[in-house]
């Protein structure tokens, strides 16, 4: 072992006191005043935790004396999400679906960044072998503000869609929330052996609508400048009727051989320019068309929704959407041609419903896109609509929405 | 333990076909503790003394009271020596010939350093090559090593003695195993000189014009080093795959280009010294150039980490979504805009001050009216107030000016040395 030879500062002057007059330290050993009581590292001597594994001076390897202490249990002080530490078990790690690299504990590929998909971003729902949806992120937005809420049992069903708005702050939490909270208001009054009289579901709409709009609130923060906002329509399959409701512009549709009618109106401005004699194709391509009148959220002016029932005449289909779906087919002539081609090949919803939604997504897919659809009239006892007896929608026979849906205002906001 | 945080400021949004994404990561530290005391292990300050002739008498009397002043504020237990330097480095203290060349300090070894500082006689020139050759010596002669090694240096001249090439061999042979925050007093020194050792030793440089500061001077650093209770962080930068790093810097407390001081950790990962944290925020400035995708793809551009050994304690995510959407995609982020320009400004001041110095006053007077005219739009006051003693402002606005006719150099080196502090743009 060598040691360096200091060049030590040159005494001063041999008259004055010099510095070598100092009596030098012993600074070989280390100072045994300061000799730790506790174990010590058998390699570098220095303090050691009992229950350590590794020494953390020099990283020797150490036998534990004592057991590793618990982790203390996550309390209102633990660390955020931005702190925890970070890392993840291979059992957890999941594969980038662009280039095969692992996926990271913050949600993005370690190798090319991609963002893995969030199961915010497609999802699809199937509560009966009659209803299914399907809510995606389309291709133009990066995220999924568009949600989709379903329920049924025996012939009843409830389908909600709605359609946060993109310019509002966590409108994909809250159009989610809005969606689901509908959604089970909606089922639990229609649910079997209830009184599901049309004044009893046209109330049941507007508390719907009421609890919705409180589900939006509750995930707005209270300093949020830009409150979170959403669509909302529904409908509400009891047999052969259907109970609707929107405020926005996502849309309920009657698509069969029979019928062809939207039954929601938009509360839009290219309705206020409909309603006022301009022809459907030409309001809809305004600048403005898509600026709505009505939304849910915080700083909502009038959360009255537009409700209404239809009965059922023949076989055809329920079809709730947002507004990436009917961008690309306003009509319900239009629209029931992209179902009837969809129906073609399949009669399960679910497929039909990601069909129509591939079809938005290849036409550009601008926005989020939801579809929901349920087999009407309602199967009764499950043993109609069996799968494989797809319903084709045929020619049009029925009248476009001249022949119009029944429509009220909610009983609650008479 | 200490904490970190981090937080990133930047427009995520990028148009059809962009490629360049931009972002200011703040990293915060809290819960630092002290210098040796956080049980990652000892920490080391040695104080290097320039002894030589140049000095002269009064000079050396200050140097030698904010010598013993900065012991002073030397945390007990902490190791420590003194060093003297002229065209040779000395070990002033401890008084050992062979074996640790460095001492915890206590009552008694700081009251010996005190009597060793005492004998100081300025002599001789200037070698600051072997001032740091000596010091990594020192510090690693401590058996098992020390955890957080920092040295204060005190210069008054040019390193008459050695060439370029010698300093700068000294520089690369100690950059990464310790600080070195500098210090010049007088105005015979050359800020370019000492701001290379500072730099490449993760520290700061600065003048001392009046020796009476120094005393105060030499206090603070030591306090603040005795503050450091983090060790050794680096700033890892990741990057997707086939992704380019444009730049790297640290854009706060100072301007400090890290781009080219990158080790690999793994094919997409580099790993930037930052060297020893108090609690402290530091901001960086990341500019990653991405291969761009079809609208509505969301990307990460880059994970910026903050890692103490194998620990990676923070993580700012920069991420890019394209976006057909002008009005997000148009907007700039305060931040980057804000530090864009401070990283401007440290770099006009320096090329108007070097032109200045050979002459070409067309050039220093451009490169000194656009440094008033950033100064003056992001706030920078002590930028503003520094230009003001070396050039004549008729429209900060527009950034006209003249050259003053007669500057004072301590004005001049102080503006120079001044350069790269930079404000910040949020409370």
């Amino acid at each position: 072992m060598t040691e360096p030879e200091w060049p030590l500062l040159p005494a001063p002057d041999p008259a004055e006191p010099t510095a070598a007059a100092v009596p030098t330290p012993e600074v070989a050993a280390p100072e045994v005043a300061d000799a730790p009581v506790g174990p010590t590292c058998p390699s570098c001597g220095r303090p050691i935790d009992p229950a350590a594994w590794f020494c953390e001076a020099c990283g020797s390897p150490l036998v534990p004396t004592a057991p590793t202490p618990a982790a203390p249990a996550p309390g209102p002080d633990a660390p955020s999400a931005q702190t925890r530490r970070l890392g993840v078990r291979a059992s957890e790690q999941a594969r980038c679906s662009a280039c095969g690299g692992t996926i990271g504990s913050d949600g993005y590929c370690q190798t090319c960044g991609a963002k893995a998909p969030s199961p915010r971003d497609h999802f699809s729902a199937s509560p009966a072998d009659w209803v299914g949806g399907v809510c995606d992120r389309g291709v133009q937005h990066y995220r999924n503000e568009d949600a989709l809420a379903l329920w049924a049992d025996g012939d009843r069903a409830v389908l909600v869609v709605c359609d946060g708005v993109s310019t509002s702050v966590d409108s994909d939490v809250a159009a989610l929330a809005g969606a689901e909270r509908a959604r089970d208001v909606l089922a639990g009054r229609a649910a079997l052996g209830q009184d599901a009289s049309d004044e009893v579901l046209a109330q049941a709409l507007a508390e719907a609508v009421a609890q919705a709009n409180q589900a939006v609130i509750g995930t707005t923060a209270a300093d949020s400048t830009n409150a979170a906002s959403a669509t909302f329509a529904a409908a509400v399959v009891v047999g052969n009727r259907v109970h609707y409701a929107n405020l926005g512009d996502s849309r309920v549709y009657l698509l069969g051989p029979a019928q062809r009618l939207l039954l929601s109106l938009d509360d839009s401005m290219a309705q206020a320019f409909i309603a006022e004699g301009m022809p459907r194709a030409e309001a809809e391509a305004l600048p403005r068309a898509h600026a709505i009148t009505k939304w849910l959220g915080r700083d909502a002016v009038d959360t009255t929704p537009r409700t209404g029932v239809q009965e059922v005449t023949g076989p055809g289909w329920v079809l709730v959407c947002s507004d990436g779906l009917w961008n690309y087919a306003s009509g319900p002539d239009e629209l029931a041609a992209q179902l009837d081609a969809a129906l073609a090949t399949t009669s399960d919803p679910v497929a039909a419903a990601q069909l129509l939604v591939e079809w938005a997504n290849a036409q550009g897919g601008h926005d989020n896109v939801t579809v929901a659809l349920a087999r009407v009239p309602a199967p009764t006892d499950g043993a109609t609509g069996a799968p494989g007896t797809a319903v084709s929608l045929g020619a049009a026979a029925g009248p476009d929405e001249a022949a119009g849906p029944e429509e009220k205002e909610s009983p609650t906001h008479g | 333990m200490a904490e970190f945080t981090s937080a990133v400021y930047q427009n995520e949004f990028l148009p059809d076909g962009g490629t360049d994404v931009n972002a200011i990561v703040t990293i915060t530290c809290s819960g630092a503790g002290s210098a040796g005391r956080t049980g990652s292990g000892d920490a080391g300050e040695i104080v290097v003394v320039d002894t030589s002739g140049s000095m002269g008498v009064a000079n050396m009397n200050a140097a030698k009271q904010a010598a013993m002043i900065a012991l002073d504020n030397i945390l007990d237990g902490t190791y420590f020596a003194v060093v003297a330097g002229n065209h040779k480095a000395y070990l002033a203290y401890p008084m050992v010939q062979t074996g640790a060349g460095m001492v915890r300090m206590d009552s008694r070894t700081r009251a010996e350093a005190r009597r060793a500082i005492s004998f100081f006689r300025a002599e001789g020139g200037t070698a600051m090559g072997t001032w740091l050759n000596l010091c990594k010596a020192l510090f690693a002669s401590i058996p098992g090593g020390l955890a957080q090694k920092h040295v204060i240096l005190l210069t008054d001249g040019e390193n008459h003695n050695e060439t370029a090439a010698q300093l700068d061999n000294a520089i690369a042979n100690c950059a990464g195993d310790f600080q070195v925050d500098a210090r010049g007093v007088g105005v015979d020194w050359k800020v370019a000189e000492i701001r290379k050792i500072a730099q490449a030793m993760l520290g700061t440089v600065d003048i001392i014009g009046d020796p009476g500061q120094m005393s105060t001077v030499f206090a603070e650093l030591m306090r603040n080093s005795m503050a450091r209770g983090v060790a050794n962080a680096e700033l890892r930068v990741w990057i997707p795959q086939g992704a380019q790093v444009m730049f790297i810097r640290q854009v706060s407390p100072t301007v400090e280009d890290l781009t080219h001081r990158g080790t690999p950790v793994n094919q997409l990962t580099m790993s930037y010294p930052t060297g020893a944290w108090a609690d402290e925020e530091r901001d960086y400035h990341v500019a990653v150039r991405l291969a761009a995708k079809s609208v509505g793809q969301e990307q990460l551009a880059a994970r910026v980490q903050l890692a103490v050994g194998t620990d990676l304690l923070t993580q700012g995510l920069v991420k890019a979504k394209w976006s057909s959407d002008t009005n997000l995609t148009a907007q700039i982020n305060p931040e980057v805009a804000h530090y864009t320009g401070q990283a401007e400004l440290a770099q006009v001041i320096q090329e108007g001050l070097a032109a200045k110095a050979v002459g070409d006053e067309a050039t220093a007077t451009t490169k000194l009216g656009r440094a008033v005219q950033l100064a003056t739009e992001s706030g920078n006051a002590e930028a503003t107030s520094k230009l003001r003693k070396v050039v004549d402002i008729a429209d900060a606005r527009t950034g006209t000016v003249k050259l003053k006719k007669a500057v004072d150099k301590v004005d001049e080196m102080a503006l120079d040395t001044a350069s790269t502090k930079t404000t910040r743009i949020r409370g």
